[in-house]
């Protein structure tokens, strides 16, 4: 490549090392006899700063490999600073130049708004409270109260119950005569009637809601500024800031958090996150149900917040002790904040839904199967029967058995089990928390096992899923016996 | 690489996947010319992906968006080019995984023009990288993007004068509002022509 060659360095040698380097640079440059598609200098230069595939690279393709090893040897010898280190300095300082006759700067320093913004955003002190104003009125307020109430209700109440579902259920029965085919496309358990229900009526404004308010977050800079502030607590569980992704995304559907962490840079890394997702994260759609179970009762809903949250750091802290590999570094840009552009947001949105949803319709109707299968077999009952011993041990009515099975198809489904259980007077407040808390630790819906499967591998996935479900009954177990112990009535 | 893994940033991928059809096509058509959009993340590569191949990648405020490499054909001039969104790299040097991913694809798709996208504010921590894509000997045009921005803190550039001391092809612009991306295109033309003569 005849290139002029306009940037070399050492005509301005800042440092008094540097013609060492720019010699060594042309020494090595005559020897390299092979192409290799950057140029020689540029090689030269990759080996002077101990490139190891390329001089890996090199070591294959030159027969005189030690005489180009020994001019490296003999420079770094030579230099008391690393040599990457001094080149970096040098092409620095070539840059600096260059744009000192180029830019005019003018420069006004960020708006005094602006820095105090980003200012409050990072500094704990500020930052945190920050961080529960965002999930308060973003997460709770939006997704939760507006898109898992007054839509769902919305769409749930007035549009299927009140048109879809008796329109459906007319037509099904009396076009098909036999029983169980009309319970399987229709009627409590149906194809239509509850999967298809379930992933217009109830997910769709969830993860929509979410979404949106998860594209404006992003746009506007805010999440780097949130994975500086929880750094350094995720640090000592193994993760790094860039976690804070996946995890935040946990809380609308760990579906598609556990996605999502394929960002995370180690293997390591994503495990971790993929198990602390599978276990401590409740997703919107529980949260919202488990929120409105526990609302009357502040000091439960303490109970239960400060033992999850428990559970997720000694977990954590737990697997990042055990799980070999290297710490992850962090280094993340942080962009400035700025106003996110609302065609960009909406675009996003929609994408995400159009893709979640396509994601989510099969595992509803499959859903649908197994429990009319579950029922039409009567195993379902027999598998409630069976787990009557360790609700026993958790101080639960048999019956709650039922919300965990469920618990398995949908996360807040199981949470809705347990709603029905205690509006009919059958759960006392330690028996609520206690079965809140088992729930929300216990196995991931379907959804997120598959996921679970696809990204991290059949293996992993089991393994996580073998470690969850003991631990969740265990803990509530404990739970129990604490508050039971303690005495304490909530 | 497979190439019908494409369009895989993070929540993107199912909606712009590119048939089985059009991969074969792509992989027939070795005539059309190749343009790798390489630099730091969040700089503005995918909404520049985005604007020349007329697809969706998602684009966000958050450095590592772009996880996997992105391919899409574009029309630019009289040429049909295929272009590569690649995930941020800083240094020639790797250091993670994804810098890997991009240095190798340089180094391997022989791309006819590499444009390095920079961040006009921050022009000082970026343009090493440049130099080192020049000294490599590869095809360099450089886009200083996110000019409002740069204005908006009093910055003036002079792009003409850049281009000179560089020796390469400086395009300005501020791809989110759309701004100088005509202007970048018909840059993109003339150096593939000069190029390609």
């Amino acid at each position: 490549m005849a290139r002029k060659e306009p940037l070399e360095y050492h005509d301005f040698n800042t440092h008094r090392n540097f013609n060492e380097i720019e010699k060594a640079a042309r020494d090595i440059e005559v020897l390299l006899k092979s192409d290799y598609r950057l140029s020689k200098r540029s090689i030269a230069l990759l080996l002077l700063q101990e490139d190891e595939e390329i001089t890996a690279l090199v070591r294959r393709k030159e027969k005189d490999f030690d005489t180009i090893d020994k001019i490296i040897q003999k420079t770094r010898k030579a230099c008391p600073e690393p040599l990457q280190y001094l080149i970096t300095l040098e092409r620095q300082s070539k840059v600096d130049r260059i744009l000192r006759e180029v830019i005019s700067a003018r420069e006004k320093r960020e708006s005094s708004f602006e820095q105090w913004l980003d200012d409050i955003t990072i500094k704990p002190l500020t930052g945190v409270p920050l961080l529960f104003l965002v999930l308060y009125f973003g997460l709770y307020k939006f997704v939760g109260q507006f898109g898992a109430g007054t839509v769902v209700d919305f769409i749930e109440g007035n549009i299927f119950e009140a048109y879809v579902n008796p329109w459906i259920n007319h037509i099904v029965v009396s076009l098909i005569p036999y029983k169980p085919i009309q319970q399987l496309l229709a009627l409590d358990y149906g194809i239509i009637t509850l999967g298809i229900r379930y992933a217009v009526a109830i997910i769709l404004p969830i993860v929509g809601t979410f979404f949106l308010v998860f594209s404006i977050i992003e746009d506007s800079g805010y999440l780097p500024r949130l994975a500086l502030l929880v750094d350094r607590v995720f640090k000592k569980i193994g993760l790094n800031g860039r976690a804070v992704i996946p995890m935040t995304l946990g809380f609308g559907c760990d579906t598609m958090a556990t996605l999502v962490s394929r960002t995370l840079e180690t293997r390591r890394e994503r495990i971790i996150a993929t198990l602390l997702l599978a276990l401590a994260i409740p997703c919107s759609a529980q949260l919202g149900v488990i929120l409105a179970l526990l609302s009357g009762r502040p000091y439960a809903m303490g109970v239960w917040v400060g033992f999850i949250l428990l559970v997720f750091l000694f977990i954590g802290y737990l697997t990042a002790k055990i799980l070999p590999g290297e710490r992850p570094s962090f280094y993340m840009e942080v962009p400035p904040l700025r106003m996110p552009k609302i065609s960009n947001v909406l675009e996003k949105t929609f994408s995400r839904m159009q893709w979640y949803f396509l994601e989510i319709v099969p595992m509803f109707i499959l859903a649908s199967v197994l429990i009319w299968f579950g029922k039409m077999t009567g195993l379902f009952d027999m598998i409630v029967h069976a787990l009557a011993p360790v609700m026993n041990a958790m101080g639960l009515p048999e019956k709650a058995a039922e919300a965990f099975l469920f618990g398995f198809f949908r996360r807040d489904y199981g949470a809705a089990g347990l709603y029905d259980l205690q509006k009919s007077g059958a759960l006392n407040g330690v028996q609520m928390v206690v079965a809140s808390a088992t729930l929300t630790l216990f196995v991931p819906c379907i959804a997120q096992f598959s996921i679970m499967v696809k990204e991290r591998g059949v293996k992993t996935a089991l393994a996580i899923v073998g470690f969850i479900v003991p631990f969740a009954f265990i803990s509530g177990v404990a739970l129990n016996w604490v508050l039971n112990t303690l005495g304490v009535t909530l | 690489m497979d190439c019908c893994r494409n369009k895989r940033s993070i929540f993107s991928y199912f909606k712009n996947g590119i048939s089985k059809s059009q991969c074969d096509e792509r992989e027939k058509q070795s005539k059309k010319r190749k343009l790798v959009l390489v630099g730091t993340p969040n700089v503005g590569k995918s909404v520049i992906f985005n604007y020349l191949t007329g697809s969706y990648v998602t684009v966000s405020n958050y450095p590592g968006t772009t996880v996997e490499v992105s391919r899409g054909t574009s029309k630019i001039g009289n040429e049909l080019y295929e272009v590569i969104d690649t995930p941020g790299m800083y240094s020639l040097i790797p250091i993670t995984e994804e810098e890997r991913v991009t240095r190798t694809l340089l180094l391997e798709e022989e791309p006819d023009i590499v444009v390095h996208v920079v961040d006009a504010k921050n022009l000082e921590r970026m343009l090493p990288l440049t130099l080192q894509l020049i000294e490599a000997g590869l095809p360099v045009m450089l886009v200083v993007n996110m000019m409002d921005e740069a204005e908006r803190i009093g910055r003036t550039i002079d792009i003409e004068k850049l281009s000179r001391i560089l020796g390469i092809p400086v395009a300005a612009t501020a791809a989110a509002i759309n701004r100088g991306m005509t202007e970048f295109k018909r840059k993109v033309a003339e150096y593939g022509e000069k190029r390609a003569a």
